[in-house]
């Protein structure tokens, strides 16, 4: 796919809808189109911004927390190659992970620093393990507050949020997929197919926030089923 | 007892949303009112909020209203949860239908997608785009392989084989190889399935020419190992200009300068060197160059 196809798409201009479909596709699943992309995206912006103003003031806290995310994960993982300390649930993900022999590799996402990130190590995890529950949990938790928090506005931050839920989501379905947890791995398809419908740039900012209601409301829904099941669980034991 | 209060609480919710708001016009603040009520049913036994789920179904609920409670349904282990989605899926249209049989594939009930083969016989473009992306979700590849095997319209075969094609069902596609007149949804569904190796047969298979040419163009875009010397072999073994023609895009598409500036060097023709020139212009190639100096000592 050639930067002038992507600079179209950025346009909304010249392209089929079912080349739309085809290249935000891409953009979910080719992390090199994603990144093209992305350039693209800072430049046309840059050309479509004659001034320059003062971003408003909660982007700015956003950043500094951003930053100081950045800063402590650096610092985590320069300690601990594994694990961060951000999120003390995940880290006792990671523990159990560890403790029966599954190498766990976290990182955090450079744009979206957020996004807790499931290495191809963790694709080999079991889905019933707790490590996995709690992992998914973190990225369901995760990907509802990022989509909250993201003005339907900064398309470009959007894109690529939207794009790092889907890459994260995909991997979460294999893991289920192929460990037998087909409940969960039918929820995670669902989602994706709502996933894919909110990249796409020419949904319209009335039906962006109804599919983004609908999916923060399912998003709910299964935390609060695996919650439910882990305490049922533990009842059990 | 914390299951007990939370169905105390959704039920609370739900005869609040109902009765005290029953004066109330801003039908938008009930609604998400009843949304987090059902929201709340998921923590509750399933045999005392399939009731409740159903009671929301049978009322006078918006749509929202409804195709929340809906999700609700597909999450609720009990196979009355999926008598009741099937029955939405039958007797209801719009949008509503569509996220019945949406949620037919997230409960994955092998009775309930069974039933779906009716409900797409008798459905609309969208009801049986809807129907495919239930299978896709149920990971049902009966399903979509028994439209892409049965139906005669070109449309619906080429969302059935292009859902193969996101569901990997790479063995199914090969089945479908050899039915007339389908080589181009078939060569698309190989790129999205990255069947690199299918391609390649498809590509050196000179009985379709149509499908020959684009497997050729397609090999590019898969870009597997190996594929951009398979290209430069392909132009070499043939003097159709049409197929030269496919090689040479495959090779832009790949971005495989080497195999474009090798075939320069090699030929002869002016003409044809003119033209393998001009792909190495488009590729914006380091190689052009070379060419350039080389033509200028020459001038020397």
């Amino acid at each position: 796919m050639n930067d002038e196809t992507l600079t179209l798409y950025y346009y909304n201009d010249g392209l089929t809808p079912r080349e739309r479909e085809k290249i935000a596709s891409s953009l979910a699943t080719d992390q090199d189109v994603a990144r093209r992309y992305q350039a693209i995206c800072r430049q046309l912006d840059r050309l479509s911004s004659p001034a320059i103003t003062a971003p408003p003031s909660d982007m700015v806290e956003r950043w500094h927390d951003s930053l100081h995310r950045a800063a402590r994960a650096e610092y985590s993982v320069a300690k601990k190659p594994v694990v961060h300390t951000w999120s003390f649930i995940w880290g006792a993900a990671v523990t159990a992970a560890l403790a029966i022999g599954i190498g766990i590799g976290i990182f955090i996402s450079g744009d979206n620093p957020s996004q807790a990130i499931m290495s191809d190590s963790m694709v080999a995890s079991n889905p019933n393990s707790n490590a996995f529950v709690r992992g998914l949990q973190v990225h369901l938790r995760e990907s509802e507050q990022g989509l909250s928090a993201t003005p339907f506005s900064a398309t470009a931050d959007r894109t690529l949020l939207i794009t790092d839920i889907i890459e994260q989501n995909r991997r979460y379905e294999k893991v289920a997929q192929q460990n037998d947890s087909h409940g969960l791995a039918r929820v995670l398809r669902a989602f994706d197919l709502v996933l894919v419908q909110l990249a796409a740039e020419d949904i319209t900012p009335e039906e962006a926030e109804a599919l983004q209601a609908k999916l923060l409301f399912e998003l709910n829904v299964v935390l609060t089923k695996l919650s439910r099941d882990t305490s049922d669980e533990a009842l059990s034991i | 007892m914390n299951t007990v209060l939370r169905l105390l609480v959704a039920t609370f919710i739900l005869l609040a949303a109902n009765s005290a708001y029953a004066q109330d016009e801003d039908t938008s603040e009930k609604d998400q009112l009843k949304i987090v009520a059902l929201e709340a049913l998921i923590a509750a036994p399933p045999e005392r909020a399939l009731p409740r789920v159903r009671k929301i179904l049978e009322g006078n609920n918006s749509d929202e209203v409804k195709e929340s409670a809906l999700f609700i349904l597909s999450q609720i282990d009990l196979p009355e949860a999926q008598t009741l989605l099937v029955e939405m899926a039958m007797q209801t249209s719009g949008e509503l239908q569509l996220e019945a049989i949406q949620m037919i594939g997230i409960g994955g009930d092998p009775t309930a997608l069974s039933e779906l083969s009716r409900v797409y016989e008798v459905g609309d473009i969208d009801v049986r785009e809807a129907v495919l992306e239930a299978y896709m979700i149920a990971d049902n590849v009966e399903g979509v392989m028994a439209v892409a095997m049965t139906t005669e319209v070109e449309e619906e075969f080429e969302a059935a084989v292009e859902m193969l094609a996101i569901m990997d069902a790479t063995e199914e596609l090969r089945g479908l190889r050899n039915r007339p007149g389908m080589s181009a949804n078939l060569v698309e569904a190989f790129i999205i399935s990255d069947d690199s190796e299918m391609l390649l047969e498809m590509a050196m298979d000179g009985s379709n020419r149509e499908q020959q040419i684009e497997a050729i163009e397609a090999l590019g875009i898969v870009d597997a190992a190996g594929t951009g010397t398979t290209l430069v072999e392909i132009y070499k073994g043939t003097d159709d200009e049409e197929i030269r023609e496919a090689a040479l895009s495959g090779m832009l598409i790949a971005d495989y300068d080497e195999g474009v500036l090798e075939l320069y060097r090699s030929s002869q023709d002016p003409g044809e060197k003119s033209e393998l020139l001009q792909y190495l212009t488009i590729m914006d190639s380091d190689a052009i160059w070379e060419i350039i100096d080389a033509a200028l000592e020459d001038e020397r």
